[in-house]
């Protein structure tokens, strides 16, 4: 982008556009700012090199080469993870920059991995890959904190959700819960946290608000073992602590592309509340509530915690406190539990809310003058509506002018906030 | 100050690299035990090929000796079962008595989980935890087709069997052996052929 603009900047001079002071100074300035950008590069880049080597070296190893004795074997296994041992120490001793840390300690990392990996190939290891994936987590999670590196939290969190859905989900009944996600997961909060106060303008941050919401999401269904029912009573709250999180004073003013809080919460939301609206569901989720099992005391800590969310980030403008999307969990426990006696009341709820979200989101687009927002709400109701297609009878001719009366809506509904807007930057 | 706390954060670093280093270690340093002091048992097997994302290619070993007979009625899915072996006349592993607890040290015993109780023949099914064997990538599903192979010569059924080290209740898989040869010799000999 600049080395275009800097390219043009002599026939803006030529045509008397900018003088040429001005030139001067806008190649000055770009000069200044392209000398930080390389340092960032070479760090990225680096992480990058050494998380490939470690992963290469790995799957190279995964050959299994009967050439090489046992004792050479072994003495393989140690080398990796020493020398990223050794270029940690140097790191920290000589306190080299940022760029030595992230990868020196990325490369150890895949180190430790490496040596468990062999050590289990030359002996014949029997433990499944959950608990060799666990030792490697546990094993690296200090180095976190001690060279305060971003690439490493990064891959804590993806490999401890690797695990647990390793050690959670399988088939039959009989795969435990992954507990050690959740001490494991805390465990990387402070650097989070510290992450946050410090500059929550870094593109680190904003990865973490995607991935950790995220990892969440994937694990928390390993924790489901018997009582399927509770499926969606546990993800819509899950769902809606992520919202809440999401627009708590904290992360309130991201831009919604770096909230991964606030984007998740509302489409997991959507998504199964749209599930949720059709009636067979419902009819087939008879059954009786055992009130001693694990889910619904996840039930339970899930709400707990989703209320208190709510309540810490209660937000007294009138604007926020009619956002429906915030307390829609716990509109859907209360139809949840009506659902379990009368079918029909539940589903009839549920459409109504998805219903009012997309209005909710349609109103908030037009009021922000935000496309994306007016859009998603607006495709909302065109999903509810095509949904109620599968289990109500309708002709086809009204079916085919309910599209096009949807058509329209978008059509207008887009114009409409383009000529508003116009009409504000013209009065501007 | 400031050097202070480089040495802190130096000094709890060289506690966890040592940590790393160990977790290996110990893997290492216990199972050459087993292998030098250990009593070799040999287990009737077939092998079969899956893989592991990081660790590569192995072969799975479903053993024979797989089930026993008890009186025990209780025993529950995936419980810890401890096996003491004996030797038949032709030195494979027999069950001699199944446990809850440990055995004593001075027996040969390895640990296993319960797979089911068959109440009708009055058994309980049970999985022997040693049944990875890895091996070159190239090789591991020619292992399962010599194995097929073997078969089909009708070479005696007792042919392939798993070596197994045993001490203080832990158990090291050696070799798998086929027709009296390293199952790897043999995946050579055959493709060479």
């Amino acid at each position: 982008m600049n080395s275009k603009l800097i390219k043009e900047l002599p026939e803006l001079v030529r045509n008397d556009i900018i003088s040429e002071e001005v030139s001067h100074n806008i190649q000055k300035y770009y000069e200044g700012k392209g000398a930080a950008t390389p340092n960032k590069l070479f760090l990225i880049f680096g992480v990058l090199g050494a998380a490939l080597i470690g992963i290469g070296i790995l799957l190279i190893l995964a050959h299994n080469w009967d050439d090489f004795s046992r004792s050479i074997k072994t003495i393989i296994a140690f080398v990796p993870l020493v020398i990223g041992q050794l270029c940690v120490g140097y790191a920290l001793v000589k306190k080299k920059g940022k760029t030595w840390k992230e990868a020196s300690g990325t490369f150890l990392f895949f180190g430790i991995g490496i040596s468990m990996a062999l050590v289990s190939q030359i002996y014949n290891i029997p433990g499944d890959f959950g608990t060799y994936l666990l030792t490697w987590v546990v094993l690296s999670l200090p180095l976190i904190y001690l060279l305060k590196s971003n690439a490493l939290a990064l891959l804590h969190v993806v490999f401890l959700t690797y695990y647990s859905c390793e050690y959670g989900y399988g088939l039959g009944s009989y795969n435990p819960s992954p507990w050690l996600f959740f001490p494991l997961i805390f465990a990387v909060l402070p650097f989070y946290f510290n992450l946050l106060k410090q500059d929550a303008t870094k593109n680190m941050v904003a990865i973490l608000h995607w991935i950790l919401p995220l990892s969440s999401v994937i694990v928390m269904g390993a924790f489901i073992k018997t009582e399927w029912e509770f499926l969606p009573l546990i993800y819509i709250i899950l769902f809606g602590l992520i919202y809440n999180i999401g627009s708590s004073s904290l992360l309130k003013k991201e831009r919604l592309r770096r909230n991964g809080y606030l984007v998740l919460g509302s489409l997991g939301t959507v998504i199964l509340l749209l599930i949720m609206s059709f009636k067979d569901l419902w009819t087939e989720l008879s059954f009786e509530i055992l009130m001693n099992t694990q889910e619904v005391y996840m039930v339970v800590a899930l709400f707990v915690m989703a209320i208190s969310v709510m309540l810490f980030s209660f937000n007294k403008s009138e604007k926020e406190q009619s956002n429906l999307f915030k307390y829609v969990f716990i509109a859907f426990v209360v139809l949840f539990f009506i659902g379990i006696t009368s079918p029909g009341i539940a589903t009839i709820g549920v459409n109504i809310l998805v219903f009012a979200l997309g209005i909710i989101a349609i109103k908030k687009g037009t009021d922000g003058q935000h496309f994306g927002v007016l859009n998603y709400g607006l495709l909302i109701i065109t999903t509810l509506i095509i949904c109620r297609f599968f289990d109500t009878d309708l002709s086809f001719v009204i079916r085919g002018l309910l599209f096009v009366v949807i058509g329209v809506g978008f059509f207008l509904a887009n114009y409409i906030m383009l000529k508003q807007k116009s009409r504000k930057e013209i009065r501007k | 100050m400031k050097n202070m706390k480089t040495i802190y954060i130096f000094g709890i670093f060289v506690a966890l690299a040592l940590v790393q280093l160990f977790i290996p270690a110990q893997m290492i340093w216990g199972r050459e035990q087993v292998l030098k002091e250990g009593i070799a048992y040999k287990f009737k097997t077939r092998p079969v090929d899956p893989n592991d994302p990081f660790r590569g290619k192995y072969i799975t070993l479903n053993y024979k000796l797989n089930s026993v007979e008890t009186k025990d009625t209780l025993w529950t899915r995936n419980e810890d079962i401890y096996v003491k072996l004996s030797k038949d006349s032709l030195g494979f592993a027999t069950v001699n008595k199944v446990s809850r607890s440990k055995f004593d040290v001075s027996d040969d015993f390895v640990k296993a989980k319960v797979r089911w109780y068959n109440s009708r023949e009055h058994k309980v099914n049970f999985d022997l935890e040693f049944d990875r064997y890895y091996m070159e990538e190239s090789k591991a599903y020619d292992a399962e087709v010599a194995y097929v192979e073997s078969l089909r010569d009708s070479l005696p059924e007792n042919d392939t069997y798993a070596i197994v080290h045993v001490k203080n209740g832990e158990a090291v898989l050696a070799d798998v052996i086929i027709n009296e040869m390293s199952i790897k010799d043999y995946v050579d000999k055959e493709n060479k052929e």
